[in-house]
């Protein structure tokens, strides 16, 4: 026990900070001293109930003005106790005395604030668990981290589980394995547990903590009770608390978090010290391993805590110190909740909208983005031309109800269930493709479009959408692409472990993959045909356990092992039902960034807590518009495209110039490939021919990616092999700009026979006409008089016969330039 | 603003070039407080020496430290694996049997066998740590060395500053960035990647020659009329991608219209005799491109050995399909690998260029010290060999050991952050400058208490 005696026993949870000076100061005393404050002064957490006499909770002093916390003045406070007699302050950290209730004060500047603190069971002796404290201690000093001894295959003989996921199996491997070495009960400070990670003895992975710290007290203590194993009945934590959940702080200033777990049997516990945090954007906001924030730039970030397997996310936002008058956003205009949510946002941090687009940039945005398909110049011309108010509501209702529209989102999902040639033989590839098609013509609701997938029976021919099951072939390809394709989020990680970045667990992962272990397909007459039924029987082995796990969604309710009930429907009723809080977001999330062109959530295949939306309080309003719309995509595209939110110019401002996620401005960005590729027909008049395919036929009515094109595989077609947002890209090349210029894609349309230059100039009519009937195809707008007479002038210089050289110049400048390249 | 002269002459690395390079499109403030910083740290940044080159050969796949580099024949038969090491023109260090090229030029190459990281052991991490330096974490994605180097000293021809060949590498199953692009220094620093295999008969670049018909009267109108329709439209100023857009123009123009840079690419000029010397196969004629685009003025080519792990015989010899056996590694990779690094080599020395150009060997891991069941061997960051010649370094050198069976580091360990510090140090580049960051904010080349593997110079 001669180690144990050495720990200093005054060893703190906090272990920085002063000694603060404790005082007992009336609050009427404080609150008459400086009205004239405006921010007033507030403790975090407001409430403390402190059990057992090992029980400690830092606290941290905010300014707040009005609602928002506008940060921490803790290091110049001065802390008191109505009665030291039940609960002292020391370093900032309140530490209980005897049971009762007391006042903690803190004054600071002249200003104070209180909270009440509530002292219980000092009588009780109190000891470290393995479940609760040892595993934390171990977490945190990432020795079960997966470069350490979490990695698969262990550290030098010694394995733990990644971060702790498997508290059983970690205590077996550090009670059991290596003769008993690692503990050593009677003498703990003779354990490996304690010797190696303090580096008296080498240790690859250097020295973890000290022997004076807390975390040896921890293990040490536990070690000595005779390192007692888990218990059953022993409470256990059911969420954790990220305090202050959201802050505002200027650059330069910080910010200690504070975390605490709660207990079922109703206790908490200041794990702040415990928590691994990480800042999901470090340019705003970086976090220390203690959970000191501090602010380095403008904008929002966010930092999440991890403690035993749970994540909680705060929130971090850094005004702009730009200086915008609270009209702007009073009279901004508002259509729906859409533009209410992104006003509010951009007032916090003081960034302007811009202003709305022109009706010439708006009916070329709204045509591409809807429907895939550039306007024609009368398309234009008529737009422009019509003098009513609603022709911008008008024209969003003829979108959805075009032809386009079903090819254009039937690609998009197509893209989405991975319709490939290469991986289907024709027959399935194509009944797998009209079926797509099929459901998004009939406007089947996403919702009933999901159950349809995922319960899909039957042959794959007749019954497109059981292709599904012969493209992920076993439970945990079904259950990951189900999660990704539906969810938006892998679940991948939890294969092989507990996901360090989600709370999902190895459990939870085959309780999923389960559901899917009955799924069998069989061949059948016809190429390309397979059927797909459930057997009877069967389970999928957690290999952790060796057994099977009663079949259950994520964190759905389980089928008993011994169900008949149908796996699958079970499966579609949790991932369908408007309470799934995964579902509507995923998929309004996808919508969403078709449309304004930066996902809510970015990416798009990558909803996970550690990855929070850009706004949190419009994905959840966008997600219940949906579910009270019963999941009717249109509705929610219309509420969208109506928002004065995408009607907005690309237009930078001072003001906004720094936002890319917040939707101050309509971010140009390019033009998918196929849909390019069709922009490039359709303004030139002259369609690129796919074989096989009838003359005409568009790239995004292609049913497969598997068509060879340089044109589509160099701007970023994708190979539809993984469910990845990342197979797409739209990233400008250079590989993409020698093709446009030298390539054989616009060299060919411009110089053929029987295209819009062609007919132009059979038409007679002038190079001032043609430039602008050029204009209107390409660019869905008439050229300025600066253009109009520059071109002009340009035209008249050339030879009458190489006047169609120059206008196919001419299509080619406008074929080339940004502005058709760019959704803007 | 939209410059297009291309004419034709190389740059040096001076303000001019660099505000050229940069003087494209309509750049916001942001891309002007990025050049300015640029150009005034120029003078300081570099040791002048102008020309300094890399060629990074990336061995994507992950090639086995075991039995390959760092071999232990007296270790247990499911340590050592099948193959033997064999004596090397170098008297610190054998190599395997299935590498006698390597072994005949062993003087002028040095081997690190104690590299190790300890990020998740899936490719896509190590890609990014070993091309730039760094993991990815809370958004900021650091730049690839190349596109560093191009980003301080501007380009010095008509070719772009940084060329990858023959593709930027596809996905290796993290879904994870690569780190094979520019990053925080924005996307008009990413290299110019080839998109075309240089083996393949008639191999040119994809779209290099204006289509027969189009003179230099009609490429000059078109951009004269391009440049009428792009100017009236400022609203895109703020938009990295439309940015991006407008350098791509620019480099491709003068591309284009370079003489020295379109022949820099046409391998026929080659003596058939030297072609075959390099292995007519993908990576074979990529490594021979590599030293003509080094000649011609790049300043750094990343070779891509492979360009996935998924149903292609690479360096990820997991025993089991999709991926790869240590047959075929042995009977396929390693002859083709062989021929192609010593083949450059003996040109760089011939032609006196590789004082200059750094060649680097690299790879995101190594592999499990146990072979598994399926006669394979599966991924192990925690120790493996990479390998260093020219530029600098002294060949013929061993830094750093491995535990008995390879699995840890015994020596002197080395971290993916001093490969990338190396190759910084041999280009020229001093350590401790800083690049603009995210939000402009300074962001150090390598963090404090970096340094380049000494021991190699």
């Amino acid at each position: 026990m001669a180690c144990m005696r050495s720990v200093s026993s005054s060893e703190r949870f906090a272990t920085s900070g002063k000694v603060a000076c404790v005082l007992l100061v009336p609050l009427a005393l404080a609150a008459t001293a400086r009205a004239q404050a405006p921010p007033s002064l507030t403790i975090l957490p407001s409430k403390v109930e402190l059990r057992g006499p090992l029980a400690r909770q830092r606290i941290v002093v905010e300014e707040q003005l009005g609602k928002h916390l506008v940060g921490e003045v803790t290091d110049n406070v001065s802390f008191g106790s109505t009665d030291p007699s039940v609960v002292r302050v020391e370093d900032g950290v309140l530490v209980p005395v005897s049971d009762g209730s007391a006042r903690v004060v803190a004054l600071h500047d002249g200003r104070a604030a209180a909270i009440d603190v509530t002292v219980r069971d000092q009588d009780r002796p109190f000891a470290w668990s393995f479940r609760n404290h040892v595993q934390s201690v171990l977490a945190k000093a990432s020795c079960n981290s997966g470069s350490c001894h979490g990695a698969i295959a262990g550290q030098n003989g010694f394995r733990l589980s990644l971060r702790g996921y498997d508290t059983l199996g970690d205590f077996f491997h550090i009670t059991r394995d290596a003769g008993g070495r690692r503990i050593v009960p009677s003498d703990p400070g003779r354990s490996l547990l304690l010797l190696k990670p303090t580096g008296v003895v080498p240790h690859k992975g250097g020295v973890r903590f000290e022997t004076t710290s807390l975390e040896y007290r921890v293990l040490a203590e536990w070690i000595g009770r005779g390192a007692p194993a888990p218990r059953d009945d022993e409470p256990r934590i059911e969420r954790i608390e990220l305090i202050p959940p959201h802050v505002v702080l200027r650059p330069g200033a910080s910010q200690q978090l504070l975390v605490r777990a709660w207990f079922d049997d109703g206790r908490s516990e200041d794990v702040t010290r415990w928590a691994k945090y990480t800042a999901t954007n470090a340019s705003v906001a970086h976090v220390d391993e203690g959970g000191r924030v501090s602010a380095r730039g403008h904008g929002e970030g966010a930092i999440t805590a991890w403690y035993q397997s749970l994540l909680v996310v705060t929130r971090i936002a850094s005004p702009f110190d730009h200086d915008v008058a609270p009209e702007v956003y009073a009279q901004s205009p508002r259509r729906s909740f859409i533009d209410e949510i992104v006003l509010r946002k951009l007032e916090s941090l003081r960034i302007e909208p811009s202003p709305r687009a022109t009706d010439a940039v708006f009916v070329r945005r709204a045509f591409v983005d809807t429907i895939g398909v550039l306007p024609s110049a009368d398309e234009v011309r008529a737009f422009l031309a019509d003098p009513s108010k609603d022709k911008r509501d008008r024209l969003i209702d003829d979108l959805l109800d075009r032809p386009e529209f079903v090819d254009y989102w039937a690609y998009k999902w197509s893209d989405l269930l991975l319709v490939n040639g290469k991986r289907l033989p024709p027959a399935a590839m194509w009944s797998y493709y009209s079926w797509i098609r099929d459901n998004v013509e009939a406007g089947t609701p996403w919702d009933e479009f999901a159950r349809r997938i995922v319960t899909a029976r039957g042959s794959t021919l007749e019954n497109g959408a059981a292709n599904f099951f012969v493209l992920h072939r076993d439970p945990p390809a079904m259950a990951e692409t189900t999660s990704i394709t539906f969810l938006g989020t892998s679940i991948t990680c939890a294969r092989c472990h507990n996901h360090p970045l989600e709370k999902w667990t190895n459990d939870q992962y085959y309780a999923m993959a389960n559901l899917f272990a009955r799924v069998r397909t069989k061949s059948a007459t016809g190429a390309g045909n397979v059927v797909v039924f459930d057997a009877t029987e069967g389970d999928l082995l957690q290999p952790l356990t060796g057994k099977p796990r009663a079949p259950s969604p994520l964190d759905g309710e389980p089928l008993p092992l011994d169900s008949n009930a149908d796996r699958r429907a079970h499966l579609a009723g949790w991932l369908t039902h408007p309470d799934n809080p995964y579902f509507a977001r995923a998929i309004v999330n996808r919508i969403w960034a078709n449309f304004l062109g930066v996902g809510l959530v970015e990416s798009v295949d990558d909803l996970r807590m550690s990855n929070p939306a850009s706004n949190e309080e419009l994905l959840s309003a966008l997600a219940r518009h949906l579910v009270d719309e019963r999941f009717d995509l249109e509705s929610l595209m219309r509420t969208i495209l109506r928002s004065e939110t995408y009607q907005r110019s690309s237009q930078v401002l001072a003001s906004n110039r720094a936002d890319d996620r917040l939707y101050s401005r309509y971010y140009p960005r390019r033009i998918m490939a196929e849909v390019l590729l069709d922009a490039l027909s359709r303004a030139s008049g002259v369609p690129t021919e796919f074989p096989g395919y009838p003359r005409g036929w568009r790239a995004t009515q292609l049913p497969d990616s598997n068509i060879a094109s340089y044109f589509l595989k160099s701007f970023g077609r994708p190979n539809r092999e993984v469910n990845c947002a990342c197979e797409r890209t739209d990233e400008p090349s250079m590989a993409q700009v020698l093709h446009m210029v030298n390539g054989d894609t616009i060299n060919e349309k411009i110089a053929a026979e029987d295209g819009r230059i062609t007919a132009l100039l059979a038409a007679g009519i002038d190079d001032v006409r043609i430039i602008e009937e050029a204009f209107l195809g390409a660019l869905a707008r008439f050229p300025t008089d600066d253009e109009r007479r520059r071109i002009a002038a340009e035209l008249s210089r050339v030879p009458r016969e190489e006047r169609r050289e120059a206008i196919e110049d001419l299509f080619w400048s406008l074929l080339t330039s940004r502005e058709f390249l760019f959704h803007r | 603003m939209l410059e297009l002269s291309g004419d034709g002459k190389a740059h040096t690395c001076d303000g001019l070039s660099r505000r050229d390079f940069l003087h494209v499109g309509a750049l916001g403030a942001v891309g002007l407080n990025l050049t300015h910083l640029a150009a005034a740290q120029a003078a300081g940044a570099t040791d002048g020496d102008e020309e300094r080159a890399c060629i990074m050969i990336f061995n994507l796949g992950a090639p086995s430290q075991l039995d390959l580099f760092d071999m232990k024949p007296d270790a247990p038969r499911e340590i050592r694996g099948p193959f033997r090491p064999i004596r090397t023109a170098s008297d610190a260090f054998e190599v395997s049997e299935v590498l006698p090229l390597h072994a005949k030029h062993a003087d002028k190459f040095s081997l690190v066998r104690s590299c190790h990281h300890d990020a998740a052991a899936v490719h896509d991490t190590g890609h990014q740590m070993m091309q730039t330096g760094r993991l990815f974490r809370g958004g900021i994605n650091s730049p690839h060395a190349g596109c560093v180097l191009g980003y301080l000293r501007g380009r010095r021809s008509d070719l772009p500053p940084h060329v990858v060949l023959p593709e930027p590498m596809g996905p290796t199953g993290g879904d994870l960035p690569h780190g094979q692009d520019a990053g925080f220094l924005g996307k008009t620093n990413d290299p110019f990647a080839l998109m075309a295999d240089p083996s393949k008969n008639g191999f040119q670049v994809p779209d290099l020659l204006p289509p027969p018909g189009i003179g230099e009267a009609r490429l000059q109108r078109r951009r004269r009329l391009r440049d009428i329709v792009d100017k009236s439209v400022d609203r895109f100023e703020a938009s990295e991608s439309a940015k991006l857009m407008d350098s791509n123009f620019e480099s491709a123009f003068r591309m284009i219209t370079s003489t020295r840079a379109r022949v820099a690419f046409e391998l026929s000029r080659e003596p058939m005799k030297t072609r075959e010397r390099y292995g007519m196969n993908r990576f074979g004629q990529c490594c021979l491109l590599a030293r003509r685009l080094i000649e011609a003025g790049v300043r750094f080519v990343t070779v891509n050995t492979f360009l996935t792990v998924f149903n292609e015989i690479t360096w990820d010899i997991h025993g089991s399909k999709p991926f790869t056996s240590i047959e075929g590694m042995r009977d396929i990779v390693c002859p083709m690998y062989d021929k192609a690094y010593t083949a450059l080599l003996e040109d760089l020395s011939a032609r006196g260029m590789l004082d200059k150009t750094l060649v680097c060997n690299l790879a995101e891991f190594g592999r499990t010290p146990k072979v598994n069941p399926a006669g394979g061997r599966d991924h192990w960051p925690q120790c493996w060999s990479v390998y260093f010649a020219g530029g600098g370094i002294k060949g013929g050198r061993v830094v750093g050991s491995s535990d008995e069976i390879g699995a840890f580091p015994a020596e002197r360990p080395v971290e993916p952050s001093n490969v990338v510090a190396t190759i910084y140090r041999s280009l020229g580049l001093k350590l401790d400058q800083t690049l603009p960051g995210p939000q402009s904010r300074p962001y150090p080349l390598v963090d404090y208490g970096v340094h380049e593997i000494r021991e190699l110079f």
